[in-house]
């Protein structure tokens, strides 16, 4: 077994995998992370029987947590499984912070944080907003501190889908990229890396300011959302919502009663970025 | 404290401490769970007391009222007492 | 006269008690939906309920494509007839199937328009739970 570790934000992971590639391309775009000396998950990279571990090898996702049924992955992919793998051991066992499924960058130690179902932009938009003046904080995971609701940073690799891969190659020039991996569960995927600043500042958090729902592919606009359709929504988005009680309940009743929240549409990743820093302006 | 009442808009969430399950509810559940103040009443004296407050013309009122309490009885919000 | 009564309930200080006019449901439509694990599987009850297309507050209305209420005659909107769907045709309209009796483009129309819903609106009560059942 060939071992991988590293720290992202508060979560400590040891990737153990069967192969030698994918550890090398993973220490390779970590680089720049710190390594820990204990995990908190585990995830493993394995091969589904002997035999595929040397012929069309294909890769089980394995761990601490896992989701029963999984389809496996082939070696070439091997680099997408072990970020799936952090998500899963994220989505179903943390409990230290508040989870949802949205993107955040900061500005002047406040946090925009974005959400919404697949396709809404939200990974695409943190990623373009790191490379123009704000601090990327994750785009797949962000975490809210139970007793003081700030956003805690999660700044893993930033995974591009399909035409995001393009548009990012074009914005994020001094980027580095990971492999293009083709024909995967959702298409094309390309990793991008989070810049130095943002890494460097993966222990400091940010005050939750604005929350917004994109929605790509509709004609620009911002509309207003009623505080129940964003509680609703937002537990929906949050893995964790239920686990974590009264705990839960009273960190997403002051989130939404401190974060304005808007819903914005838009068609080019210009007007977005016009549309934010508009209501961020409102914001003072 | 049983529940933990956050009122959003025209609808309103509670978390139920005893099942740590929360509910997003709307009229007159809010309103009613106001009105008992903790006490137990039959429907008839809910009905009496929303009428202190609120207007409604609905002449099944009382059926409507005792439908909503046992929806809410059903998932813990309020208990049943036989007498 | 109910305010101190109110003051002292922990949580309901905004409940309103000044007299207006309560909304008691109606027979057989729920009033309460319950916050279910994110992964969980679907509650069959929640997907009886309706929503018109559109709500009483868009009578004579069209719907365009981004399911915005627009004048009867806009180029290019889809006219509406205040047709209920239930929370079952809905959720498989979300999931690519057309809603019963409309073209691809209309049943797009009209989720959009769904989705657009807000609290209070006929038929956001059913979409809220439908999000909370997928």
């Amino acid at each position: 077994m060939y071992e991988f570790r590293v720290q992202v934000g508060p979560a400590a992971f040891r990737i153990g995998s069967a192969w030698k590639r994918p550890v090398n391309e993973l220490a390779e775009l970590y680089r720049e992370y710190p390594t820990p000396d204990i995990a908190d998950y585990s995830v493993r990279l394995e091969a589904t029987s002997l035999i595929r571990r040397f012929i069309r090898p294909s890769v089980a996702i394995n761990g601490d947590y896992i989701l029963p049924d999984a389809a496996p992955l082939p070696l070439a992919q091997a680099l997408l499984a072990a970020e799936m793998g952090m998500n899963l051991q994220m989505a179903l066992g943390w409990r230290r912070h508040l989870l949802l499924h949205a993107s955040a960058v900061e500005k002047d130690g406040k946090a925009l944080i974005m959400t919404g179902a697949s396709g809404s932009g939200k990974s695409t938009l943190s990623a373009m907003l790191g490379c123009k003046g704000w601090r990327f904080m994750g785009d797949e995971f962000v975490l809210l501190d139970l007793l003081t609701g700030a956003v805690v940073p999660f700044p893993r690799l930033i995974s591009l889908k399909n035409t995001s891969i393009g548009a990012m190659q074009a914005t994020a020039l001094d980027g580095r990229f990971g492999p293009l991996l083709r024909d995967t569960p959702k298409g094309e995927i390309r990793h991008l890396v989070p810049a130095r600043d943002a890494i460097r500042a993966m222990t400091q958090p940010a005050q939750p300011a604005l929350l917004l729902f994109p929605s790509f592919g509709f004609e620009s606009a911002v509309r207003e959302i009623a505080p129940s359709e964003i509680f609703i929504r937002l537990t929906q988005a949050s893995t964790n919502y239920v686990a974590l009680g009264e705990a839960g309940f009273k960190t997403l009743t002051r989130f939404i009663n401190t974060v304005p929240a808007r819903a914005i549409d838009y068609r080019k990743g210009e007007e977005a970025e016009a549309l934010v820093n508009q209501l961020w302006d409102d914001l003072s | 404290m049983v529940l933990l009442i956050q009122p959003l808009d025209a609808m309103t969430a509670i978390y139920h401490r005893r099942s740590g399950i929360t509910h997003i509810v709307s009229e007159p559940v809010p309103q009613i769970l106001h009105r008992m103040g903790g006490e137990t009443l039959t429907s008839d004296e809910i009905v009496e007391r929303l009428r202190v407050d609120f207007d409604f013309e609905e002449i099944d009122a009382r059926s409507l009222i005792t439908e909503r309490m046992d929806e809410m009885a059903a998932l813990g919000l309020l208990v049943r007492q036989h007498v | 006269m109910d305010d101190e009564k109110a003051a002292h309930d922990s949580g309901l200080n905004n409940v309103a008690t000044r007299r207006r006019a309560l909304m008691l449901g109606a027979i057989g439509a729920s009033a309460i939906v319950s916050v279910r694990p994110a992964l969980a599987q679907s509650a069959a009850s929640v997907l009886n309920c309706e929503i018109p297309v559109p709500g009483p507050h868009g009578t004579g209305m069209n719907i365009d494509a981004y399911g915005q209420l627009v004048p009867r005659d806009t180029p290019g909107s889809f006219p509406t007839s205040g047709v209920k769907f239930t929370g079952e045709q809905v959720k498989a309209a979300m999931q690519g199937r057309s809603l019963p009796g409309t073209s691809y483009d209309e049943s797009q129309a009209y989720v959009n328009y769904i989705r657009r819903l807000q609290s209070g609106q006929s038929g956001f009560t059913c979409y809220a739970s439908l999000q909370i059942t997928r």
